[in-house]
This record gives structure tokens, sequence and C-alpha cells, in this order.
């Protein structure tokens, strides 16, 4: 049994920092921020020839055929630079169309995901505020021989740039996830303004949208994608929240007040403490749900659950006290606090809410 | 990273599980004897101080087969050996510090609880600040006298032997002048009187020693290396055994979950009130991540790496975790989860806790209050991670600053 990382993992780790570091830095961050689109081209394209976008697409893909584990490493760096990527809802996408999807639609999406040619996303919310796929009731009808999509997806990260959306849908009483052309008619995107523009967010309205009937993964699609997108929302949670404990740790040993740093008063000290507590745990919660699910291990979809729900709340609690033992410069807009801060409250609904996966874990274990 | 168990791990497991299921006694144990013959049995087929090298007694099993045991142990509800101090950190540190001949004398008697041990470090007037202890040892030439009062002794009532920290040296600074002593309970000069606890059981004790008597021969390690010494005990202390702890949680949640099915309100089992779904999911989620996290210590002793100060993450993480667990489970069971007694069917008295014992809910949620104070304070727990761990500056205190 091992909890560290191999010495292939920590060098994805170390290659991926010193790339958002020199990359993705707070004044390229708050660029895109202010930009329209909200991501940038050039990033993507050395995503993609980083192996990133493929890493755990075959190899046949054009992928490196390597797992979760290994995903949520990157993702962690993604969240610790607060970078603004839709690669979250692209690599989780083409990991559900790699597992259910038909060699056609394997031929048509992953080489072009692996190769940076391609941004796909996940329609997981309605306006129910409820990620339970029985609440689900965007309508599939077939007509024609092919399926009419009718219906109002909320909160769709990255919409705005996917080429291709999977959209869960109710055909009679099947639930199914549906993969949908981004261009195709019908599908109308409207962006969303929002806390963190860093993630971007839209309303898509499916009306009367056409696609072929056989565009379509089996309904075990919807909970692979709220698992897998649970670890890695955690995983850019734990990014942040990483970033934020170092930030306070750093800025507690070189502020001084009375004449001392204020790292040396226990209300900063023990504060700090605390934060490297919830940090540590939600790496191993992170990581043990990652490591659960890549291995098919009979406790992997309780882990994700148990990751997301804990990590949301240790995040949050994290980010806001390294905001505090700042004090005032951590509540300016200019100081970097905020970018992390931000990053980790826009993932905390995303990918199911702690209610939702609490509500999860209580159905798994107290039956 | 791979958090599968090896094939000889998992062999270990249904091994040790196969004996538990086999061997656990049927009816309670009530007196020491019983308690001492059940730890032989345990001890004979390799259960006890599994750790510890070949040469001293022990089957020198890795970090992971231990806590693969005491996980079996925790999951077959078998009694907890007897004489924990002395296998788990005393016989340890007389392994590190120790004469040939103190090993000799010692340590087999503590492996089989022929002689139990206890740790007379805490006194009423050094807590947190344990360097300040006044207990002195004074040399008298062939011998050292003992005086003074130790207090929160676990075990102390039915100890034969104590690990000593007193004051050999007044004059150097308070640090330095502090030695270890293996202290002979057993004699005139030592008094030991029980204390009530919140819980109402009496495991802590105070203990008095007028003009007691330790040989020279009991000075374990040189004069004035006693705290260093203290550092070693505490070390093995804080690094506890997380894995069977959070097996008890978990015990303890089954009888929680049986709970609130038989218990109702608006007609309705408490478990499906949306409300306490919501508690429960939340907390399951802390405990699995205590596991989680107790997984990753493991994997790391199973490589060589001393924890050092990061067992304080680990200790700080599961007793406040415990605190808010059984509080949990009192807010769900309202005044079902406070009744010790009374014969209600929807009141189990058989809660793992923490200590081992099991009892009503009423007990786990009142020893869970001990784990935030002993073997250090979460106070002192989170001054060692901001120091140690990450760099903070020392804080400027009265006793640094008067030495300066």
């Amino acid at each position: 049994m091992d909890f560290s990382f191999s010495s292939d993992q920590q060098l994805l780790r170390n290659s991926a920092r010193a790339f958002l570091d020199e990359h993705s830095k707070p004044a390229q961050v708050r660029l895109l921020w202010d930009d329209p689109r909200g991501e940038s081209e050039t990033l993507w394209k050395e995503m993609a020839q980083l192996g990133w976008l493929g890493l755990a697409l075959p190899e046949d893909a054009g992928g490196s055929a390597l797992g979760l584990v290994e995903t949520a490493i990157l993702q962690e760096e993604l969240g610790r630079a607060a970078c603004p990527s839709p690669y979250l809802p692209t690599v989780l996408a083409a990991m559900a169309i790699d597992r259910f999807g038909s060699a056609a639609q394997k031929h048509r999406w992953l080489p072009a995901v692996a190769g940076g040619g391609a941004r796909a996303t996940v329609a997981l919310m309605e306006r129910a505020l409820d990620f339970r796929p029985e609440s689900i009731e965007t309508r599939a009808d077939e007509r024609g021989g092919k399926v009419v999509l009718s219906g109002i997806k909320q909160f769709v990260p990255w919409a705005h740039v996917a080429d291709v959306v999977l959209v869960p849908a109710r055909r009679g009483a099947a639930l199914a996830v549906y993969v949908v052309d981004a261009a195709a008619p019908g599908v109308s995107i409207k962006p969303l303004t929002s806390m963190d523009p860093g993630t971007r967010l839209s309303q898509v309205t499916l009306d009367a949208a056409t696609v072929a009937a056989e565009a379509m993964l089996p309904a075990e699609a919807v909970p692979f994608l709220l698992e897998r997108g649970a670890v890695g929302a955690a995983a850019e949670m734990l990014g942040a929240a990483r970033r934020c404990l170092d930030m306070a740790v750093e800025y507690a040993k070189v502020r001084e007040q009375f004449g001392q740093p204020i790292g040396s008063f226990q209300a900063i000290r023990h504060r700090c403490a605390e934060m490297l507590l919830d940090v540590e745990n939600s790496h191993a919660a992170t990581y043990y749900a990652a490591w659960a699910l890549a291995s098919g291990a009979e406790d992997g979809p309780l882990a994700a659950s148990v990751a997301k729900s804990y990590v949301n709340d240790a995040a949050r609690k994290v980010c806001g006290d390294a905001i505090q033992v700042h004090g005032g410069i951590g509540f300016t807009w200019e100081y970097d606090l905020h970018l992390y801060f931000k990053r980790a409250k826009a993932l905390e609904p995303l990918y199911g809410d702690a209610e939702h996966h609490r509500e999860l874990i209580v159905r798994r274990v107290a039956r | 990273m791979d958090l599968n168990l090896s094939p000889e791990d998992r062999a270990f497991r249904d091994q040790a599980r196969r004996w538990f299921s086999a061997n656990v006694p049927r009816t309670e144990l009530t007196t020491l004897e019983e308690r001492r013959a059940w730890h032989r049995t345990m001890y004979d087929a390799g259960y006890v101080g599994m750790g510890w090298p070949k040469e001293y007694g022990g089957r020198g099993a890795t970090p992971m087969q231990q806590a693969i045991a005491a996980d079996e142990m925790a999951r077959a509800n078998a009694p907890a050996p007897i004489n924990g101090l002395g296998v788990g950190f005393i016989g340890p540190t007389i392994i590190v510090h120790g004469t040939p001949e103190q090993k000799q004398r010692y340590l087999k008697k503590i492996l089989t609880a022929e002689e139990m041990w206890c740790q007379l470090y805490s006194e009423p007037n050094s807590g947190s600040d344990l360097a300040s202890l006044r207990t002195r040892a004074e040399d008298k030439g062939d011998h050292f006298l003992v005086n003074g009062q130790k207090i929160w002794t676990s075990g102390g009532h039915i100890a034969d032997w104590g690990i000593l920290l007193a004051r050999t040296d007044p004059g150097v600074a308070k640090h330095k002048g502090i030695s270890c002593l293996l202290f002979n309970m057993r004699q005139p000069g030592v008094e030991v009187r029980p204390l009530k606890q919140i819980t109402g059981s009496s495991e802590f004790n105070e203990v008095f020693m007028t003009n007691a008597r330790a040989e020279k021969r009991e000075l374990l390690g040189r004069l004035g290396q006693g705290w260093e010494i203290a550092q070693t005990t505490l070390g093995f202390e804080r690094g506890g055994n997380s894995m069977a702890r959070v097996t008890r949680y978990a015990s303890a949640f089954d009888r929680l979950v049986e709970a609130v099915k038989k218990l109702t309100r608006g007609g309705k089992p408490l478990l499906e009130d949306p409300v306490v779904r919501a508690k429960l999911g939340k907390v399951y989620a802390e405990m699995e991540v205590q596991r989680y996290a107790a997984l990753r210590v493991l994997s790391a002793l199973q490589k060589g790496d001393s924890p050092g100060a990061a067992s304080s993450i680990t200790k700080l993480s599961y007793s406040e975790f415990e605190k808010r667990y059984y509080e949990l489970c009192l807010e769900i069971l309202g005044p079902y989860g406070q009744v010790t007694d009374g014969g209600l069917e929807e009141t189990t008295l058989d809660v793992d806790s923490s200590s081992g014992v099991r009892s009503s809910w009423a007990y786990a949620f009142l020893w869970a209050r001990a784990g935030t104070i002993y073997s250090g304070s979460s106070e002192i727990q989170k001054n060692v991670i901001g120091e140690r761990v990450l760099g903070l500056p020392k804080e400027i205190r009265a006793d640094r600053v008067a030495k300066a």
C-alpha cells in the first residue's frame, strides 16, 4: 500500500506547476477575467502539446492512457493557479465518451479533444437545484428516426466555448445522455456573469435541437459524470486552498505588528495550523477518491461523495481564513487571494453540491 | 499511488480475522486477572508488541501489519490488551534508550503484562508546560530520593512501574535539569489516589511520592536527558493507532443507524428526516476522511518515514473529530443519547468509544473530551504544527525571555 505519488506522478506535478507558474500567473489570470471568451487558445494548444488533454484517453486517440490520479494532480495545479480553463468539463466529457460511447463517437471526439481541437462540457443541472437523475426534465422525443431535445440546462460550465455538450435527457421513462453538437440548430447558449470570472457558466436552451438517434450514451453516464466531476472539482478546490494556505503562512512570517511577526501570535498560528489540517485532510480525501474510482474499488462512488462534500467546506474555510490572516490587504481587488477564494467557491455547487453528495452517502451507508 | 493491500498483507489480515473471530472471549472480562489472561492469549498468538524487534520478544511486524491487527481487533470487538502504555511506548522507549541490563530486566514482563506500567509526567502545576515540573529526584550517592506529586496518571492504581520525569538539577535551564527514571510503584512512600472523572469511572490517578527511592541502575539514559526521552515517548503516543480508532467510530456509526431507524418523529423513523440525513452524511464523510488520512500516515510509516511533528496533525484531526462526532450522535438521539441505564430498547449500552470501553452513548460523548487534552492538548498540537511544520516564528514567551 502506498499513498504517495510515484516518481512519474511527482514529475507530472512538478512540470505542471512550473508551466503554470510561467503561463498562468495572476496577472495573466486577470487578463482572462476581462476577456469576453475567458480562456486562452494559446494556453489550450500548449496543454494539448503537453499531453494534458489526452492524459486519461487511450493511446490510439492520441492520449496517454493514464488515470484519474494523474488527472487530479493536474486539476490541483490548475486550481492552485486559478487558471481559467475548460479543462475539467472537457476531460470529463471525453472520459464519458471513452467509457460509454460508440466507436464512431470516440473517433469523432477523442482525438480532437486530445489534440486541442475540441472543447466539451457537461450539462448536469436544470432550473431545479437538484442533481438527482430523477429530477431531469429535458425531453428527448423521437421524430423521423432522429431525436429532438427540448429543455433548459442551467450553469453549464464553459458552454460558450464548447464544441460538444453532453446533455442528460428523458426519452419516455428512460434516461440517456445525448452527445450534442454545440453549433446544431436549436441549441442556444446564453453566458452568465458570475462571481468567479475564471469559471464561466451559461444557460443552454435546447429548442427542438435535433441529434441522430445513436448520438447517445447510456444512463450510467450520469453518475459517472457526477462522480468524476466531483473528484476533479475537489482537486481544483484543494489546489486553491493550498495556495491560500501558503500565502497566509508566508504573510504571517513577515507581517509585523506590536513589534513581532503576526505568525508568532497563537491566534494566527493556531488558525494556520487548522488550515493545514483542512488542506491535508482534503488531500487525503481527493486522492483516495481518485484512486478508488480509477482502480474500480467498491467504495469509489462513496469516496467521490466524501471528497466533494468534505473539500467543499474545507476549501472555502481555508481560503476565507487566508483573507482573515491578511487583514485589509486580503480584502482588496489588487491582492491575489480572491482569485483562489472565488475559484473554490465557484466549484462548490457544481458536480453535486454538499447536500447532494451527503444524501448519496446516507443512501449507501444507512440502509 | 496504490492503496491495495499487498498479497502478504491480505493473507495476514485474513489470518488475523480468523484468529480473532475464533478466540475473542464470549463473556465480558471484569477482573484484571481475566484481562491479563486474554492479554497473554493474544501475546502467545503474536498480536501484542508486534512492532517490537524480534530480539526483544516482538515480531518486527511492519506498521501496516500492526494496523491490520489493531483494526481486526476493533472489528471483532475484542477487548484491548492491557499494559497499553507499557507495550505502546514505554517499552519502545526502553529499547531506544535503555542499557542491556534494563532491557533484560523490564521488556519481557511488559509484553506479557506480568508487570504493569504507567507514565508519571504531568503535575498539578505542569500540564502543557511539562518542562516546569517540580518533582525532585535528589542524588543520594547510591540512589535517588524522590519527592513530588504527579497527576492524570492512567492506570496508576494497577501499575507496578512508572516511567518518571523528575528534576535532578534545579540549577540549570528547565528543559535541561530533568531526568527519566524507571520507578518502582510498589514501595513505601508511594501513594496512589484514584480520580473520579466526568465519565464517573476512574482511569486516572494522583500519585504522591514522599521520600520514595529509585536506584541508580533505574536511571534511563543520561542524567539530564529526561526531556529528550520524553519527546521520544510523546512521539510514539501521538502517532497513535488511528486506523483502529476509525474502526471503532465506524462501529458506533452502525449503532447510530440502528437507533435512527427505531426512533421516530412525526410518525416516521428519524432516518427519513432530511435534517437527520444531512447530518449523518456530513459526519460519515468526516469519519471516512479520518480513515483516508490514517492510511496516508500508515503509508508514510511503512516507507520508513518518521512522521515527526506531522503526527501532531493526525492527533489534532482525530481528537477534534471525535468530539464533533459524539456531539452529533447525542444531538440526533436527544435524551435517548444520555441514558446510561434503565433498559430502554432504543438506547444501546454497547457503543464503541475510543478508550476501547464499550458503554453508553453518554460515556463515549464524555470520553471524547479527554482526547483533545491528553498527550498534548489541541492548543499544544497547534503550536507544534505552527512552529515545526509550517515554520512560523516562535512566540515570545516569558520563560524564554528570562533566559535570554
